[in-house]
Formats: structure tokens, C-alpha cells, sequence
């Protein structure tokens, strides 16, 4: 048993730059698709030049091919310089992660490890020393979830029996402090020449005069002469002090095919800042027993080479998501921008809020279309879409989601149109599209369809509940009649927005009658300030006419409008309790909230180019919100809504409407009767 | 410097180049035991930017070794068995070590120079903002939360299509203004083009915990 012992080599290590990644991403998916055939890459090394931490070999995004090179099947050798000596590797890319693991990874490393032993028969890793840490690289690609498995392999030649180290010390102990000088200021105009920076094996003669001269190592018969120490020199990426680097492996089994030497003494050469360090680097000296079949070219010896993962064989795997994901990529930026308005003019922006809010919106057309986009611009994520109208071919033009694909074949439904649509302006939405009508008084139900009114109902009832704010953006007054009644019975924030030909009204509702102890006003809804109860209106109402008679910039000034009523509610103190505040006034109190007033309603004419900030109280009498037909549906639920329905006069008589209006008119019966004898004329 | 761009703080694109070729020739001679910036010219070879890439970091942070590797338990796929030989010595390096890359980017909107970055470990796994921080001294921490000028997001790089963390522009030209106006010497006499970049690098460096060498401020 020698009492020498074996020489043992530090690993390379690999690292992977993540521009590598998204380069080969682009490459998989425009030109190589399944094309799984090896691909020729450059990995990138330079020698060690810090005292505690190894160098590793890099790839990088000029490691691939470029899309557009034509001639993808020859080694892609981009320029190297000091920092970067390219070595030539391969690439096995698979499509799926079972055929990864399938790899028969010893004949693929024997494969390579044969172009390392043909380079040395041949003697082209004389010429272009830079063969000898040819690598491999298998990968798994997973491009739906941006993950990428990879393994690297650095096939060495195994000696057998293994080289044995007869010495090895600091290079500055080894040589004089004539000959360490020289041999320094040899490397370093060797490295600073743009002709040798990047070429990794070299020759370095010292004569006895100490004069030190760094050569190719095909210029080796020149550099013997008596005297002389000869060194084989190699870039050591490694920064042990004990262990020379993976490179001496095969620069070994050159030197022992080649010129069957059995000793060598060897130069790991290592730096810092730039310069030489014979401090770091290392000099040693190896016995080598040439194996039996070695000057045979045909008999490939054995290979080892794949790279251990902390210890353990197996692959290593990362993930790119938050770099490469398109949606999260999308979110992220979405996010900035709200951080950047809280940040640079809105520190009491309140984000979380925002993010976390439910929105329903009921009515998918004009209006709900731009109210959808509005919300998705402040960071509302979870939306609710209620229409049961289909795209019409007029749509597009004012409906802001749709386009003309959505009106053909008879139009998608709006609701689900919308959601899509949505999708494609910010993946992460969270988007619903219920396709539905919603049931109006005064549109009496035949028998035969009550259970399914009766349904859209529950239906309506159970979305209110779930969602925290509504957004009535219907286009008929008695559409918004049973959201308004759902919302004021759960005390929703409730936003609702009317167009006529060209003025508008964007309101919040106040809150419902039985949302706090205190006796004090509450803010009206859309139909306090109305003492006709909701009957079909197809005709006669300035406002709620159907879709097609507005001017067209209307809805964008209400949506937005209606928007940013709800951002205003959302931070302020007393939310949906918020007493309406008018613009311009001395009110101290608006002065302090961030956002500016928050007004009740704001009723807006486009043909004055003006707006103004209203405020109305609840009535008692109110038909949807007041506190006789909230308890009568909290009494008898689906019953009192279906009677609401089928009778257009039950509501007013409820409410005490008709009795008003009968007293309203019994007086001037009266009248009438009084003057009996009187020539009145009627006015 | 046009002393109108120089009231505002602001450089034209043309003196960032100028500015930028004085900081490499500083930097390289002055702070010779730092790496090098270098220049890198896009891919249009019209404009460029400065470079200082794989800045090295021992991270305090331990070597978390479960963690950097997702999906190897996932798989209970038995790896064939690897040669490995007694001439192999498998080594990882003791203490978790950082990257970083950073780039100083011209910004046209705001005509100033900004500052990118991005942190890697060794497998080239890009760090979070949190880790980042952690590498971050003390100072910087705190010049980060209590600057009204300061604020770091995640942006595309202009030229490399990735995110990459950047200082915020919007606030550069207002404290640069004021550091040129704070010293008299410099606002009598105007200030070279050439130092622009040091000044910068001075309060932004300070940001992110890269120190300007002394010998580099005193010139200002």
C-alpha cells in the first residue's frame, strides 16, 4: 500500500444565471417546440479569485445559440475574455419530467467523455486546450410552471489506479521570491492578453536564472532543456487549499496519453482582484501509472462527472415563476402602481381594502362595463357580473369589455362575455358572470314562471349577501327596486348610477332602516326622493331610458363617477354611515379626509358641461328602502316580494302612498263640492 | 452641465454618458481593490449602461439546505445509482453566499440616472426583496423606511426584458438639487459633469449598502 496518498479533486460546481433560463425558454417555444435533439452550448469558468468561495462554471444567456443563427448545429463559441473562458458543453433538453428521469445518464456522460478521449488521441485538446472540461447539461424545461429541472455533468477520464499526490503547497512556498515574482508577472501578462485570457491550460517554464515564460502547451517540446522546471498550469476554479481543481483530471490524462509522463508537477492557478495570488494558488506534484489500455484510442476508460447536490445524486430544480409567469408578472406591476400612488400622493391609501372587496355589479352593459374596469384599476379583484342579455352587434362600441367576436352567432351572454374579457385585461381577476334577470315590479308573473322568479330572487338575495358592495347599473328605474330593498335590508354600500339623454345621476345609498340604534336621518336611496311608486315606465322618465339614447360619454363620467364614490366610502370613517357632504362647501370636515368631500348624490349635465353634489334624505314613505317594506320582507319574504310584483299599486298602499295621494285629491273634491254653485273653472 | 439641468438636478443623456466614463476612470484607478464598472452598450449599440456584476456577498444567512430544492423530495423516483469515485471530493461552500448585479441606467422621463439590481445565490436562484434586505446594513434599512425619497420596486430592465429592483427615480433630481446647492463652493463655481455620477452614487449607494471609497467623495 503506497503511504502516499490519492490525489483528490474538488468538484466543479455549476451555476445557472437565470438569464440562461428565459433565453432557452424563447428558444423552446419559438423555434425548438418538441424538438428535443441535443443542442451545442458555451459554459463560461474563470480561475478562483476569492479565498472562501469556488468559482463555478456559469451559463448565461449567450451560453445558447441565438434564435436566428442559422447554424444552430455547431458550437455556439461566443467570445470569451478574462473572466469568462468558454468551454464547449451539451445540452439534452426533454419534454416531459418522466423522460428526464428515463435519461440514461451513464451513456450519455460516456458519449461525452469519448469526445474528451478522441480530442486527446487526436490531438485537438493540444490546439484548443479549452475541450478538456467539456460538460453536460440534461434539463427539463417545465414551461407552464416555469420550473426548471437540470443536472450537470464534468466527465473526467478515470485513472485506474488513481494518480497519487506526492506534494502539494502554496505556489509561494514552492517557488523563490525570485521565481514567484516572475512566475506572477508571466500569468499575468498571460491573462491580461486578449490572445491567451481565455485559454485554461498552459505551460509555465521557469529557467535557472529564474526567469519565468508562460507558454500553449503545444509548444512543449520547446520547453525541454535541463534546468528548467516545467509546470502545467491550469485555471483552478477551486479554492481549497488541499485539493487541486476538476480541470487537472483530464489535463492529467492529456499529459499521460501525449507524452507519457509519470510524474507531474502542476500549477493550480488561482487569483485575486485580478492579479496572480501564489499565495492561493497551488503547486503539486502527481505520480501516474498509465493504465495498461490507454495508448490505445479505442479503449475508452471509465468516466465519472455528474455533479452531487449537496451531497445527494439527484437533480436540481428551480423556479422562475415570479421572473417569467405573465400573470404574476402583471400583478406584480398592477401592484407597484397602486404602492407608487400610496406612496408618492396617497399615504392613507388603503390597499388591503381595496384588494379584499367584493363588488356586485347588476347590469353589464354600458355602465357595468366601465364600472368593472374602473374597479380592476384600483385593485378590486373579486367582481360580480349580473346580466341576462346577450351581446348585440351596437355593443361593443359603448360596452367597453365586448368586441365583435362576442356579437356573433346570435352574441355570447353579456355576463359571461364580460368575465372573460376581463380575464384578458388582468389574469388575476377574480371574476363571476351569473346570467339573469332580475325581477321588477309592475312586470306581472304568469303561474307557471313564479318558481322561477321565485329562485331569481333567492338567487338576487343570497349575491347581495355575499358581496360587500352593489352597484345598481341597470337601465330601468324598476330593476333597481329589489336590489335597492336586498341592500338596505343588509345594510350594503349600495352605488347606483342612471343616465338619461345627456345628464346623469351617480348616488350612494344611505343606510338601511334598521342598521343602527340611533333615531338619526339616514341618507336616501334612489326612489326616496320619488313619491310614485316603480311601475313599467318604458316611457316618460328623463332618466333609465334604455341603453340607446345617451350620449355616449355619459356612462365613462358616471362609471368613474360611481367608482370613485365607493373608494371615497371605503376610506372614510364612517362609511356607509357618512353624512353627504356638497362640493364647495366651508364643511371643515371634508377638508380632512384624503380623498376630497364624499358627496350623496352628484347629478351631472353634459350639455352645460357641469356637475353639482346633491343631498337627500330617507323618506318614510319610501317604496324600496324605508322601514314599513323592509320589515314586511323580513316578515314574509318571497311572499311580499312576488305580491310586489304581480300588484303595481300593492307598494304604494303599503307605504301609505295611496292614502297620501287619495288625500291629496279627496281636498280638492272638496273644493269642488264647496263650490258647487260657483263657476270654477278647472285648472 | 447646462446650469438649467443643473438647477433641476437633472442630467441630458448625452452628459450621462460623459459622467459615466469619468466614474469608470475614477473608479478603476481609484478603487483598484474594488472590481471594475464597466460600460455595456445595448443591443442597439446606441445607449449604454454601467455594469458591476457578480459582487460577491458571504451572506450571514446559514445554509438552508432543504429549502433551494422544491421538488426533489416530490419525486419518490429512485435515481440510478452515479459513478462516484474516491478521487471526488464534493464540497459546498460553508456559508450561504450572495450575488449581486448592478446596473446604472439613464431613465429618459426623468433624466436621471437609476440605479438596478438584482441578488442571486450560487445556483442562480434569484432572491426575494426580504432576503435582499437581510444582506442589507443597518443604515441602509434604516435610510430605506425613513426616506420619503427612497422607495425600491420590482420593474422591468429596460434592456434585458426581467425584473430587476430599482431605486425609484422620482425623487433623484429633488435630492440631488439639494446636494449641489448645500455645498456654496459647488453652486459658485458649477459642477462638473464628471462628478454627477459620484454625488449620485454617493446617496444612492448609501441606500443599498454599497460604500463610495473615501478617496472617490473627497473630490466632490
Amino acid at each position: 500500500m503506497a503511504s502516499e496518498s490519492i490525489v483528490v479533486f474538488a468538484q466543479f460546481q455549476s451555476a445557472v444565471d437565470e438569464g440562461f433560463w428565459h433565453r432557452f425558454s424563447s428558444l423552446k417555444l419559438n423555434k425548438l417546440g418538441i424538438d428535443d435533439s441535443p443542442i451545442p452550448i458555451t459554459g463560461f469558468y474563470a480561475p478562483c479569485s476569492h479565498p472562501q468561495v469556488s468559482n463555478h462554471l456559469t451559463l448565461l444567456a449567450e451560453s445558447l445559440p441565438s434564435e436566428s443563427n442559422e447554424q444552430s448545429s455547431t458550437a455556439a463559441t461566443s467570445g470569451g475574455n478574462r473572466n469568462r473562458c468558454p468551454v464547449p458543453g451539451i445540452l439534452y433538453n426533454t419534454n416531459t419530467i418522466e423522460s428526464f428521469h428515463a435519461l440514461d445518464k451513464k451513456s450519455l456522460l460516456k458519449a461525452e467523455a469519448k469526445k474528451i478521449w478522441d480530442d486527446i488521441h487526436t490531438g485537438k485538446a493540444v490546439e484548443d486546450s479549452a475541450v478538456l472540461s467539456r460538460f453536460l447539461l440534461i434539463s427539463f424545461a417545465d414551461l407552464k410552471k416555469w420550473t426548471f429541472h437540470y443536472w450537470f455533468a464534468f466527465p473526467a477520464l478515470v485513472l485506474d489506479p488513481p494518480a497519487t499526490l506526492v506534494d502539494l503547497r502554496r505556489a509561494s512556498q514552492y517557488f523563490s521570491l525570485e521565481e514567484a515574482k516572475s512566475v506572477s508577472a508571466a500569468c499575468n501578462e498571460w491573462r491580461n492578453s486578449s490572445l491567451t485570457a481565455d485559454v485554461p491550460f498552459f505551460l509555465v517554464c521557469v529557467d535557472p536564472n529564474s526567469l519565468a515564460t508562460v507558454k500553449h502547451i503545444k509548444d512543449w517540446e520547446t520547453c525541454q532543456s535541463d534546468g528548467n522546471k516545467l509546470l502545467f498550469g491550469f485555471y483552478d476554479p477551486c479554492h481549497l487549499p488541499n485539493n487541486p481543481g476538476w480541470p487537472l483530471r483530464n489535463f492529467l490524462a492529456l499529459i499521460s496519453v501525449r507524452w507519457n509522463l509519470k510524474s507531474v508537477r502542476f500549477l493550480c492557478y488561482r487569483e485575486n482582484r485580478g492579479f496572480a495570488d501564489l499565495g492561493l494558488s497551488l503547486v503539486g506534484e502527481a505520480l501516474i501509472t498509465v493504465p495498461q489500455g490507454w495508448r490505445d484510442h479505442q479503449c475508452l476508460p471509465n468516466a465519472v462527472g455528474w455533479e452531487q447536490n449537496k451531497g445527494r445524486q439527484v437533480s436540481r430544480c428551480i423556479s422562475l415563476a415570479k421572473s417569467m409567469d405573465p400573470t404574476r408578472l402583471a400583478i406584480s406591476a398592477a401592484d407597484l402602481n397602486l404602492k407608487l400612488m400610496r406612496w408618492r400622493a396617497l399615504p392613507s391609501l388603503n390597499l388591503n381594502a381595496l384588494s379584499s372587496m367584493k363588488c356586485l355589479l347588476l347590469g353589464a352593459g354600458t355602465l357595468g362595463c366601465q364600472v368593472a374596469r374602473m374597479l380592476m384599476a384600483w385593485g378590486v379583484r373579486k367582481i360580480t357580473l349580473v346580466d341576462n342579455g346577450r351581446v348585440a352587434m351596437s355593443n361593443p362600441l359603448r360596452q367597453s369589455l365586448y368586441t365583435l367576436d362576442d356579437c356573433l352567432n346570435g352574441g355570447e351572454y353579456k355576463a359571461t362575455a364580460a368575465v372573460k374579457s376581463l380575464g384578458r385585461i388582468f389574469p388575476a381577476v377574480d371574476a363571476e358572470g351569473v346570467v339573469m334577470a332580475i325581477p321588477m315590479p309592475g312586470h306581472p308573473v304568469p303561474s307557471q314562471e313564479e318558481d322561477n322568479v321565485l329562485e331569481d330572487c333567492r338567487r338576487l338575495h343570497d349575491l347581495v349577501d355575499s358581496h360587500d358592495a352593489v352597484f345598481l347599473l341597470t337601465d330601468t328605474r324598476e330593476s333597481r327596486w329589489l336590489p335597492t330593498l336586498l341592500c338596505a335590508n343588509t345594510n350594503k354600500i349600495t352605488i347606483t348610477a342612471a343616465l338619461g339623454f345627456d345628464s346623469f345621476l351617480v348616488m350612494r345609498h344611505g343606510a338601511g332602516p334598521f342598521s343602527s340604534n340611533d333615531e338619526r336621518q339616514r341618507l336616501g336611496c334612489y326612489f326616496c326622493s320619488d313619491v310614485v311608486a316603480p311601475i313599467d315606465s318604458t316611457a316618460n322618465r328623463t332618466l333609465d331610458q334604455q341603453c340607446t339614447v345617451t350620449r355616449p360619454g355619459l356612462a365613462p363620467i358616471a362609471s368613474a363617477l360611481a367608482v370613485e364614490l365607493l373608494v371615497g366610502i371605503l376610506h372614510h370613517p364612517q362609511g356607509i354611515f357618512a353624512d353627504g357632504e356638497l362640493a364647495n362647501s366651508s364643511n371643515s370636515g371634508s377638508c380632512e379626509q384624503p380623498l376630497g368631500v364624499l358627496p350623496h348624490q352628484i347629478r351631472g349635465s353634459l350639455s352645460q358641461f357641469s356637475q353639482m353634489t346633491l343631498v337627500g334624505q330617507s323618506s318614510n314613505s319610501c317604496t324600496a328602502c324605508s322601514s314599513t317594506v323592509v320589515s314586511e320582507y323580513q316578515e314574509r319574504g318571497m311572499e311580499f316580494i312576488i305580491q310586489a310584483i304581480n300588484h303595481p299599486t300593492y307598494l304604494e298602499d303599503l307605504t301609505g302612498l295611496t292614502e297620501l295621494m287619495k288625500s291629496a285629491s279627496s281636498f280638492q273634491l272638496d273644493w269642488d263640492n264647496d263650490d258647487d254653485d260657483d263657476d270654477c273653472i278647472e285648472i | 452641465m447646462g446650469t438649467k439641468e443643473e438647477a433641476q438636478g437633472t442630467l441630458s443623456s448625452t452628459d450621462f454618458g460623459v459622467a459615466a466614463s469619468a466614474f469608470i476612470l475614477n473608479w478603476n484607478t481609484v478603487c483598484s481593490s474594488f472590481p471594475p464598472w464597466t460600460w455595456v452598450l445595448s443591443h442597439h449599440q446606441v445607449e449604454g449602461y454601467l455594469s458591476l456584476e457578480n459582487v460577491l456577498l458571504s451572506s450571514t444567512q446559514e445554509e438552508h439546505s432543504e429549502l433551494s430544492f422544491p421538488e426533489a423530495g416530490k419525486h419518490s423516483h429512485q435515481e440510478d445509482p452515479i459513478d462516484v469515485d474516491d478521487a471526488t471530493l464534493v464540497h459546498t461552500n460553508p456559508c450561504k453566499v450572495h450575488y449581486y448585479d448592478l446596473h446604472i441606467i439613464y431613465c429618459n422621463s426623468y433624466r436621471v440616472p437609476v440605479l438596478y439590481f438584482r441578488a442571486y445565490d450560487s445556483d442562480g436562484e434569484p432572491l426575494e426583496f426580504d432576503e435582499i434586505e437581510k444582506d442589507l446594513p443597518a443604515y441602509s434599512k434604516k435610510a430605506l423606511s425613513d426616506s420619503k425619497w427612497t422607495f425600491i420596486t420590482q420593474e422591468e430592465h429596460p434592456y434585458l426584458n426581467r425584473p430587476w429592483y430599482k431605486l425609484h427615480p422620482c425623487g433623484t433630481s429633488e435630492w440631488m438639487k439639494l446636494l449641489f446647492h448645500a455645498d456654496d463652493a459647488l453652486a459658485k463655481t458649477g459642477v462638473a459633469i464628471e462628478l454627477y455620477l459620484v454625488a449620485w452614487l454617493s446617496v444612492v449607494g448609501h441606500v443599498v449598502g454599497l460604500r463610495i471609497p473615501f478617496e472617490m467623495m473627497k473630490q466632490l
